[in-house]
């Protein structure tokens, strides 16, 4: 009995039932979601892919799909979405399911990679795949899951040393969303440092010297163009909307409406204050330093910083919304190996998280729905949720295994 | 936005001179515009409310249309997206002036009008209704916090028999021009039903932020982010590998 149990366990995390499994979970809901859509008044499709239809529309009536109020996310989003005009309203859920279980076939590929036994590859991958917030996530209509498989396939192709698709591909990520720029250093750091191994010697000129090997100048030459290209040809099409709703606007934005972010109720409260621009500044700085420091300290295991400088990135943003969660959940799977935490100390960390998020939650519904005055509690539920996340960091990194030059080294 | 513009260069209400025109007249009679009665009402708390419109009348053996013109101050906003998803859905109708902002706070934003074209329920001759979705805007923070409150002013309401293209005259009413229709295509006369017995205003409270906590909120905030900001520099600076 029990062998018959561990055999069908072994086969379930066997990468193509796996995979199956995740797609029609997905698809699953995919459908459910038509039906709930149209019985319920508690819609189960998210606001945002209605935008994105809406978007799509405007573009095949020959117009901008910024006529589209709050679509700030670049053109190719809403080309890609033109069969949800013109074949079936649900192509684009279709579209972020596949994007989503295919990210799970490229964390299978990186974790195999990493030295793992493809059964322990699939379960971890299984951590994505049957996860209930990718899950959620994608088959609501959110984009998310585009932005993962970019970033994902990045890594994939540098860990095979294909220079130029991950330069492709980081250079599309960073064109679809800001947030992949906050990757470029360690990118860079890792390129240098691992296409030429003997320059492992200190000093500045070294350093600099290494900055200037091939593999870095064809990665940064390649990502710029399809950056740089894709950028020019949608301002050439829809001109300054297109750089202010896909960049500008991400990085001035000071949204006052209450959302995760710690510096929520100071932004609302100083909104036009004269020290508005200066407390911007200084809410800037920790991100940013920490970012470079991170870079600087984990660029031998990339995913490891792409997960810290995300992550990092997230919990002191401006803004902060639920679905930011998703741009460094989808690295886990990739670190959980090198985690040398207990069970408990996991499920602990879990829990944590959760709490952090539940805690804002409720004085959020009771603002938004019910009209209570709880601004303080929502401000002190973020800085909660801060300390909580900046906890959950400081575990993980000290008790992190990461990957280092001299063990790649050996591997090779 | 086509629709919107097109709303915008017809949508005018001027008061015509009906008595003057010569084509059949039909409709009901005087006395049965005393019988017509509007509420309104404000559901559900917070910054997601809906408005309920409800117009009793005796029942007459012509359909009568119904479009209320409601005022919206720029403490509020109607969600032109949602109010087309909900066409689709429910059959809702409703016409906005302008574009309107989802975003922007109260004080960056200004007021609009809506056309709300009532549709008759469902087994009950003589009532026609809708129920529209309306939404709070943050509001500047206040000296003390609490609520700021936003009064909505009572709406008008004009009424069409359906199948008359003129109106009778002689009625103690005024006619208006309005688009006839949510497609917003022709406009139609409309009589303005005087003298309802609408409060003259419904009243929302929004919540606002509390201006005489901006010192210990940004010293707060500031504070947190540092020892965070801290714990991970060190964190970060044990272990990494430089």
């Amino acid at each position: 009995m029990a062998h018959t149990a561990d055999h069908s366990l072994i086969k379930l995390f066997n990468l193509r039932v796996l995979n199956s499994l995740a797609l029609v979970i997905r698809l699953f809901l995919v459908g459910y979601g038509v039906y709930q859509d149209k019985t319920m008044v508690v819609k189960y499709t998210d606001i945002d892919y209605h935008v994105f239809t809406d978007a799509s529309r405007f573009v095949t009536q020959g117009e901008s799909p910024y006529n589209r109020s709050t679509y700030r996310y670049t053109p190719l989003l809403a080309w890609m979405l033109l069969p949800n005009i013109y074949a079936t309203p649900h192509f684009g859920k279709l579209l972020f399911v596949t994007c989503d279980v295919l990210s799970g076939v490229l964390l299978y590929h990186i974790l195999c990679l990493r030295g793992l036994s493809s059964d322990a590859a699939c379960r971890f991958c299984a951590l994505w795949l049957l996860n209930p917030l990718p899950i959620g996530v994608s088959t609501r209509g959110n984009a998310e899951a585009l932005l993962s498989l970019l970033v994902l396939a990045t890594l994939l192709c540098l860990e095979l040393k294909r220079f130029f698709m991950a330069a492709f591909f980081y250079g599309l990520s960073v064109h679809m969303k800001i947030y992949p720029v906050t990757y470029a250093l360690p990118i860079a750091l890792y390129i240098s440092t691992h296409g030429k191994l003997e320059a492992q010697k200190r000093g500045v000129f070294r350093m600099l010297q290494r900055l200037f090997n091939k593999e870095l100048v064809l990665f940064a030459a390649v990502a710029g163009a399809v950056f740089f290209w894709l950028t020019l040809a949608f301002y050439c099409l829809y001109g300054w909307d297109s750089l202010h709703e896909t960049y500008l606007y991400h990085l001035t934005r000071r949204d006052i409406r209450h959302n995760f972010s710690p510096y929520f109720y100071m932004i609302y409260l100083t909104a036009e204050s004269q020290w508005s621009l200066v407390l911007g500044l200084v809410s800037f700085l920790p991100q940013l330093v920490l970012v470079l420091l991170t870079s600087l300290a984990f660029h031998a295991d990339l995913p490891f910083c792409c997960f810290l400088n995300t992550a990092i990135f997230v919990s002191f943003n401006k803004v902060c919304t639920s679905q930011y969660f998703l741009w460094y959940l989808c690295f886990l799977p990739l670190i959980l190996p090198r985690l040398r935490l207990s069970k408990k100390q996991g499920v602990g960390l879990l829990l944590l998280w959760f709490a952090g998020q539940g805690l804002w939650l409720m004085p959020a519904y009771y603002l938004e729905f019910e009209g209570h005055n709880t601004f303080v509690y929502i401000w002190l539920a973020g800085l909660l949720f801060l300390f909580n996340n900046s906890f959950i960091m400081v575990q993980i990194i000290s008790h992190y295994i990461p990957e280092t030059v001299q063990q790649r080294k050996k591997t090779e | 936005m086509l629709l919107l513009h097109f709303a915008l260069s017809v949508f005018r209400l001027t008061p015509c001179e009906a008595s003057q025109k010569d084509e059949v007249i039909c409709g009901p009679a005087s006395a049965w515009f005393e019988s017509v009665d509007m509420s309104v009402d404000v559901a559900k708390r917070g910054f997601h409310r809906e408005l309920l419109y409800e117009v009793h009348h005796d029942p007459t053996p012509q359909a009568i249309k119904a479009l209320v013109i409601q005022r919206l101050p720029s403490g509020v906003y109607m969600d032109q997206y949602q109010l087309a998803s909900l066409r689709e859905d429910t059959g809702l109708q409703v016409l906005l002036d302008s574009a309107v902002s989802l975003e922007d706070p109260a004080h960056m934003s200004s007021g609009f009008s809506a056309l709300v074209y009532l549709s008759p329920a469902d087994g009950l001759p003589g009532l026609l209704q809708a129920v529209v979705p309306v939404h709070g805007r943050y509001h500047r923070p206040s000296s003390s916090g609490g609520w700021e409150r936003v009064y909505i002013e009572g709406p008008r309401l004009l009424l069409r028999p359906e199948s008359c293209e003129t109106l009778p005259s002689g009625l103690p009413h005024r006619v208006v021009e309005a688009p006839c229709t949510v497609q917003n295509q022709s406009v139609c006369s409309w009589l303005e039903i005087q003298g309802l017995q609408v409060p003259d205003s419904v009243t929302l409270e929004l919540p606002v932020g509390d201006f005489s906590l901006t010192g210990p909120v940004c010293a707060g905030t500031i504070l947190a982010t540092l020892l965070c900001f801290a714990l991970l520099f060190r964190t970060i600076w044990t272990h990494g590998i430089f």
